[in-house]
């Protein structure tokens, strides 16, 4: 890190910051900082350097074996020995009791600067943040103009007007500083105030000074920590240049910095000298930056364990794949026609877990969709429908695994695939669309270039070629004045727009199965109708397969020919969409259908089932909707159940047979 | 593009006229009269008071300032305390030496930095990732004149592969140009780089999550044309945010690397300016910086607008 930096730690405030009752349940926090903060592998190292520097700064007479400033002219410039551990200088002094002094010279550096930032910076932060309008205008103005300008000349003005040495330089940082500690409170003020705002009601007649100090103050402390110890990094660092630079500390003063200018002068000769002094810098700063890290990342809620990473999607690895022991039964399908578009036999998909058992999100799903078919795929969310469809192309999240007996797209198995051929298939055998087609499209990029791309490297078009197919293809998908609109970003596109040149882009290589994954869930209801007519026509137009994710029943009945119903990871029942309307076999879809007529708009269709979906992992041993199921007797939790594959209307269900469930009008 | 630039220049305005302002006050900060600073202890009153009016301090506030304003948008920064030399001449002359070095620092930052981000993000939590996180965490710790010494020591004092101390103007020799400015752009470099990296790392591992890489995968782009194309376009908006502060900050840094390798650019200038509390060398000084930092901030502001669409004017 370079000198004299405000912006280093974190300026503004925390996005997610603590609600107001941070105060109440403070204690709770406390314990759960301190767990979080000493799980961190750096912060007991770092602790212990940090507290050397403490040591060694306050009891320096009694530690240093020299004094400082003692010189020797008959043992300049030596390397470490028994009498000088570390060397003396230029002038014979010894390089340990120097560093032991510049210590002391850390301590004194930090605090003044520090002290500075602080008692200047809090309170205007303070104060402009609760008065706005023209205060904090004008004195924003001003921190922004000091901000722009580079840290080093800040503080070379100041020390212009005051003067050189070790107190007017800190005084001089400490200016610089407060800035950041300036905008961090008054970011926090404005924050408070919002909420003041909205609880209103519960405040009136709260005094300012109540305000302050049970609304802010307990808010501000922990990023005021962090800036804090942020910043003391900083100031270390700023400090050694500045005394480097002869700005700060005078020679033949011991510190860090002015040890790296007789270093710097005698670097041809004796190079040794730089290197106490050097890694004693470098190795303080990282340990406050690291105990600043921490302590940042144990505040608050949690950052560091909520941020679970979704990482890249990565293509299948061919040798996860192959048959693994599944029942005979569940191998042999029946009614799969020879020339499916989709074939999924046997699908696992897992995940590594933190306890070391594979977590199973998805297990055993098998399901086929015919050329011009579109199969519907049901369930609520997190029971594993768009995980099943993402394995289809072989792009399930990292670190998940997909395993499958096979996954045929036009006769191909993907399963079975080298990286090569899988991102041949994609596209070009099938291709997929979205939920959100605002964000499912690059924003950086003009849409018709978005098309033409993949018709450039997909089927290997020239510039022009694949531009003008491209406005084809948004003309085909019903886009007005499609030459125009090519050149157009997706931000200038309504979410109906959008997914239409989404679809353009699925269906620019002809897909033989698009995977539309709740393709409408996003819309408004009057563009989800329109775009589904689009699906269906161009589905009749090419001739293509469609596997039709989502939670809507409205839209299966609306568009799809058949529906696999998926529960927590697995297919519980499938059918023709007619048929499983008529006469759900299986007490989830009959809870589903019954969610249907009460739903007042989508998203709470399924709200009419008592319960919720169990999370992967904690799937009971039998039937995996009993805790839920009405119907539920002790038959159905012995063991697990399998699907009835022999029936043309399957279902997951011991009790299918005897029960009489009630379908949807 | 154009009318951005022209919108961006216009918010320019008022942050250059506080600076001024700022930078201008110090004359009347400064404790005691500049005048006596100028002819030293032993001057008579006579003396002083004739110094006094030459630097026109008997004009009130709002005269001088104008004054010094106009002569300054003019290109007339004013001369040293202590000696005749025109602080425009003075700083012009050594703003090229600065400036190629930061340039260079921040090529080295932005290759080192990028690259390493970009590594890390492939494989969130791989070896890849927590080499470079720790690089990083390294590379922000190490005072950047330490870094300077040390590559000194190894790269021109024991193997000779760069010359320790100079530095020769591109003009004269591109060859010995770049030699000349190696070491100090690394040294420079390697804090940027940290912070860049760091960026890129969680800008890129936040990208490579989004809907639209899933569906450029999905459609059977390569892996590599999605993350060098799509992803990284997106990638670099908060990078390019950093980038303009960073620049800020090498600027400011190059004054101290400057030192260690005896070069003479403004560091040396401003230095000895400090010192004798020069104060129109010190003013030329900033002014000049906080003018090429605008037009750095006006770059960047620009490539954002580049890699974003919803930030460009319609
Ligand atoms: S198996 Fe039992 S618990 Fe499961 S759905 Fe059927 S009746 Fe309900």
């Amino acid at each position: 890190m370079t000198l004299v930096s405000p912006d280093s730690g974190p300026g503004a405030p925390p996005a997610s910051r603590p609600g107001a009752g941070a105060a109440s349940d403070l204690l709770g926090s406390r314990q759960r900082f301190a767990r979080r903060f000493f799980a961190k592998r750096a912060v007991i190292p770092a602790s212990l350097i940090v507290l050397a520097v403490l040591v060694a700064g306050i009891f320096a007479p009694w530690l240093a074996p020299y004094d400082p400033l003692d010189q020797s002219l008959l043992d300049t410039m030596q390397g470490p020995s028994w009498e000088h551990w570390l060397g003396t200088d230029d002038l014979g002094r010894d390089v340990l009791s120097r560093l032991i002094f510049g210590a002391r010279i850390v301590l004194i550096a930090v605090a003044q600067a520090m002290t500075v930032a602080v008692v200047i910076g809090v309170p205007i932060g303070l104060f402009i943040g609760y008065m706005g309008g023209w205060w904090d205008r004008i004195v924003m103005r001003v921190v922004e103009a000091v901000i722009s300008v580079p840290g080093i000349m800040v503080v070379i003005v100041i020390i212009t007007v005051l003067g050189t040495g070790l107190t007017k330089a800190m005084i001089a940082l400490g200016l610089l500083f407060s800035t950041a500690f300036l905008r961090l409170a008054r970011g926090l003020v404005i924050a408070e105030r919002e909420e003041l705002y909205v609880r209103a009601a519960r405040v009136v007649g709260a005094g300012t000074g109540r305000i302050v100090r049970k609304q802010i103050l307990p808010n501000i402390a922990a990023p005021l920590i962090v800036q804090f110890t942020l910043t003391t990094a900083a100031v270390l660092l700023a400090e050694a240049g500045l005394s480097f630079l002869g700005l700060a500390v005078q020679p033949p003063d011991a510190s860090w910095g002015t040890m790296l200018t007789t270093a710097s002068r005698f670097i041809n000769l004796h190079p040794w000298l730089a290197l106490p002094p050097g890694i004693a810098i470098a190795l303080v700063v990282l340990a406050v930056n690291l105990l600043g890290d921490a302590i940042r990342d144990s505040i608050g809620r949690g950052v560091g364990e909520t941020a679970t990473l979704r990482p890249a999607a990565r293509d299948f690895s061919a040798a996860g794949t192959g048959a693994d022991g599944a029942p005979a039964s569940q191998r042999e399908r029946t009614g799969v026609p020879s020339d499916a578009a989709l074939v999924i036999s046997s699908l696992d998909v897992q995940f590594p877990s933190p306890r070391g058992v594979p977590l199973t999100v998805v297990s055993d799903v098998s399901l086929h969709v015919r050329p011009g078919e579109t199969l519907g795929l049901v369930g609520e969310s997190g029971c594993g429908k768009s995980v099943t469809a993402m394995a289809v192309l072989g792009l399930v999240p990292e670190p998940g695994a997909a395993t499958a007996e096979a996954i045929l797209v036009g006769g191909q198995d993907v399963a079975a695939m080298s990286r090569r051929d899988l991102q041949h298939i994609r596209g070009t055998q099938a291709a997929a669309i979205f939920q959100d087609p605002t964000t499912s499209l690059n924003p950086a990029f003009r849409i018709g270039d978005q098309l033409s791309e993949i018709l450039r490297i997909k089927r290997g078009m020239t510039r022009k070629a694949s531009r003008r197919r491209a406005v084809e293809l948004l003309e085909m998908v019903g886009i007005p004045d499609a030459a125009a609109r090519a050149r157009a970003f997706p931000h200038e596109l309504s979410g109906g727009m959008a997914q239409r040149v989404a679809i353009a882009r699925a269906l620019s290589c002809e897909p033989k199965l698009l995977i539309a994954d709740e393709p409408t869930t996003a819309l408004d209801v009057t563009v989800q109708a329109e775009v589904l007519a689009l699906l269906r026509d161009l589905q009749r137009e090419l001739g293509m397969g469609m596997l039709f994710i989502t939670h809507d029943l409205a839209v299966v009945a609306d568009i799809c020919d058949r529906a696999a119903v998926m529960y927590a990871g697995e297919i519980v029942e499938e059918a023709e969409v007619t048929e499983l309307f008529a006469n759900p076999r299986h007490p989830y879809t009959e809870g589903l259908l019954g969610a249907v007529p009460q739903a007042a708009h989508r998203g709470t269709a399924l709200r009419a089932i008592p319960g919720v979906v169990p999370q992967p992992g904690e799937w009971p041993t039998g039937c995996r909707f009993a805790p839920r199921c009405p119907y539920s007797t002790t038959q159905c939790t012995a063991a697990p159940v399998e699907i009835d594959v022999q029936h043309a209307h399957q279902a997951r269900c011991v009790r299918a047979a005897e029960l009489t469930l009630d379908g949807a009008e | 593009m154009l009318k951005l630039a022209a919108q961006r220049l216009v918010a320019l305005v008022p942050l250059l006229f506080i600076v001024s302002l700022l930078t201008f006050s110090i004359t009347d900060l400064l404790p005691g009269n500049p005048a006596e600073l100028i002819v030293g202890d032993d001057a008579t009153q006579e003396q002083v008071d004739l110094v006094h009016e030459r630097l026109g301090l008997d004009q009130p506030w709002p005269q001088r300032y104008w004054d010094w304003l106009t002569n300054a948008l003019g290109g007339d920064l004013g001369t040293s305390f202590f000696n005749s030399v025109e602080v425009t001449d003075a700083v012009l002359l050594r703003l090229p030496v600065t400036l190629s070095l930061t340039l260079a620092a921040v090529v080295v930052a932005l290759f080192i930095g990028i690259g390493a981000g970009l590594i890390a993000a492939l494989r969130p939590g791989g070896w890849t990732d927590r080499a470079a996180t720790a690089g990083a965490t390294v590379g922000q710790a190490l005072p950047n004149f330490w870094l300077a010494l040390i590559l000194a020591v190894v790269f021109a004092v024991k193997i000779r592969w760069f010359p320790a101390t100079g530095y020769t103007p591109l003009t004269e020799s591109p060859g010995a140009w770049l030699r000349s400015i190696t070491l100090p752009a690394i040294a420079l470099g390697v804090g940027a780089a940290a912070i860049l990296a760091r960026q890129t790392r969680s800008a890129m591992v936040g990208v490579l999550q989004t809907d639209y890489v899933r569906a450029a995968r999905a459609q059977g782009l390569s892996a590599r044309r999605v993350v060098l194309k799509h992803a990284l376009k997106n990638a670099m908006l908060p990078v390019v945010t950093v980038l303009a502060f960073q620049v800020t900050v090498l600027l400011g840094g190059a004054i101290i690397v400057e030192q260690v390798f005896a070069v003479n650019g403004l560091g040396s200038l401003a230095v000895t300016a400090v010192r004798r509390q020069d104060v129109p060398l010190v003013q030329g000084v900033v002014i000049i910086s906080v003018i090429v930092v605008v037009l750095v901030q006006l770059a960047t502001d620009l490539l954002y607008g580049y890699l974003n669409p919803k930030a460009r004017p319609s």
